[in-house]
């Protein structure tokens, strides 16, 4: 009971304190909160970026077939098709054909669907705001699933038509089906769904040609050693899909990566202002702590009392700060940070930016912050309090 | 309640919220992506719609992989050109001049 009192009389002890050099705590906690607002705004947008491309790794096919010509990647041959349909450990191959068509100065991706061979049972309907999925019987019909991006930037209806001009100059007249939803937006936003067929048309490809496979193995099966069977079919390339998240996790790893430089560089500036603010104070505590030890108080309880503090000062600072990096990246899309990430690439008022507050961000931003306060707050108290008290009080007036 | 109690109250109160959050997250992470996963996976295509003015980035998977393995020098990545330089349809000049197109030509 004593020990539990003398603990409370303590942190009483530390609050008073607080009040007392408010203007050490105020200078620490404004600087640990701009740092960790910014560094939270990039890790939280950079974990969100990883996960959603983990989410589209995992749904790819478990291997894509291109086809290279002179080392460049060309359209494939259809018939190729049955060849890699023979592989052992092949349960379905799927034709594609994709690209891209700009409308004004904005580029849109086209995906043309094998929707004779798709598995639709599980419903892609989930996806859809309004209107429907494509069906197998829409093949050749020009009908088409937008994006709501595309949607809102052309005001956009289910059952409206909209015209698309390809790279050969021809306009080609397509039928909107279904729009795709706000919740599957980081996905379909900039996303024009149509059959094959039309794709192949809008695209001008070649006859018996389509851009690439979609190869998915049968339950159990080894992608890498599916991938191995077919490396006598000649000119193709495959992709799995641990190299397409490799190649995800670095490229905003990466760029991630450099603000985390810029931002560890910054803490230190922090730090040091906390560990200034420590001794500035310090001079000014040396006579308190004299008197505290004159008192009774124990080297302990002095560094007791600055762990308070400094806890109290560190986890106030940085949860606030990573709430307000929160809010700033999931509700303002983080306007100026994101583009460290994105690069060249822009956000569309139509959708958020996928945020994902990881538990080992959240560690990692708590272990940079808060122990250097602690070892920059604590360890002056410390080096006061083993003082001899009257040596100190006179220090302290000095 | 003395003002300065409510900074450390704050100080728990944030934390609990912030831990939340994440807790939240990381929850939703192990549910594998929910019904959004549905599409991708139909569509196939591993790509997140960031970056829809740079065909590259669109998706990078793919093209990354094919500048630096095949494609220096020789320049085999349109969207680098497109991107800079700009294609006709890019140019509202150009797209003007094509009688009565204006993208969206029947509302239904």
């Amino acid at each position: 009971m004593t020990l539990i009192r003398r603990h409370r009389n303590l942190f009483k002890y530390s609050l008073d304190a607080l009040g007392r050099y408010r203007m050490r705590g105020a200078v620490v906690v404004v600087t640990f909160l701009i740092a960790t607002t910014m560094i939270s705004a990039v890790l939280f947008t950079k974990d969100g970026l990883e996960r959603e491309a983990e989410y589209s790794v995992n749904a790819a096919p478990d291997l894509t077939i291109q086809y290279l010509k002179a080392g460049r990647v060309v359209p494939i041959p259809a018939a190729i098709g049955e060849v890699i349909s023979g592989t052992e450990g092949v349960e379905r191959v799927l034709m594609r054909t994709w690209g891209y068509a700009g409308i004004g100065q904005y580029t849109f991706t086209v995906i043309g669907l094998d929707l004779q061979g798709l598995d639709l049972t599980g419903g892609a309907m989930g996806a859809i705001e309004s209107g429907r999925f494509l069906t197998p019987d829409d093949a050749g019909t020009r009908n088409i699933v937008i994006g709501k991006l595309i949607a809102g930037m052309l005001d956009l209806k289910t059952g409206d038509d909209m015209i698309l001009l390809s790279e050969s100059v021809e306009a080609t007249r397509f039928h909107v089906v279904g729009v795709f939803s706000d919740q599957s937006s980081i996905y379909t936003a900039d996303m024009i769904i149509m059959p094959l067929e039309d794709a192949n048309a809008f695209f001008n490809m070649p006859d018996g040609y389509v851009t690439d496979f979609a190869v998915y193995t049968k339950p159990g099966a080894d992608a890498g050693e599916v991938a191995s069977r077919m490396s006598t079919i000649p000119n193709v390339r495959i992709l799995d899909q641990d190299i397409l998240l490799r190649g995800y996790k670095a490229a905003y790893g990466a760029r991630g990566g450099v603000f985390t430089t810029l931002w560890t560089i910054l803490l230190a500036a922090a730090a040091l202002i906390a560990f200034s603010q420590a001794v500035v104070v310090g001079h000014e505590s040396k006579f308190e702590v004299g008197l505290l030890k004159t008192f009774g108080f124990s080297t302990l309880d002095i560094v007791e009392v600055r762990l308070i503090e400094s806890l109290i000062m560190g986890f106030f600072a940085t949860s606030l700060g990573m709430l307000i990096g929160y809010a700033y990246a999931a509700f303002f899309n983080a306007p100026g940070l994101v583009d460290i990430l994105l690069g060249w690439a822009f956000l569309p008022k139509e959708f958020r930016l996928p945020v994902f507050v990881s538990a080992e961000s959240l560690l990692s931003i708590y272990a940079v912050t808060v122990i250097p306060l602690l070892v920059t707050t604590v360890v002056p108290a410390w080096l006061n309090a083993i003082t001899d008290p009257e040596i100190a009080m006179r220090r302290g007036t000095a | 309640m003395r003002r300065i109690t409510i900074v450390a109250v704050l100080a728990i109160a944030l934390t609990v919220a912030i831990s939340a959050i994440s807790f939240t997250d990381e929850a939703g992470w192990r549910d594998g992506g929910g019904s959004a996963m549905t599409i991708r996976e139909v569509v196939g295509l591993p790509s997140i719609a960031i970056g829809t003015n740079y065909e590259g980035t669109r998706n990078p998977l793919l093209e990354m992989y094919v500048r630096p393995l095949y494609d220096i020098p020789g320049g085999y990545d349109y969207a680098v050109p497109s991107s800079f330089i700009g294609t006709p349809l890019g140019i509202p000049a150009y797209r003007e001049t094509i009688p009565e197109f204006n993208i969206t030509i029947k509302k239904g």
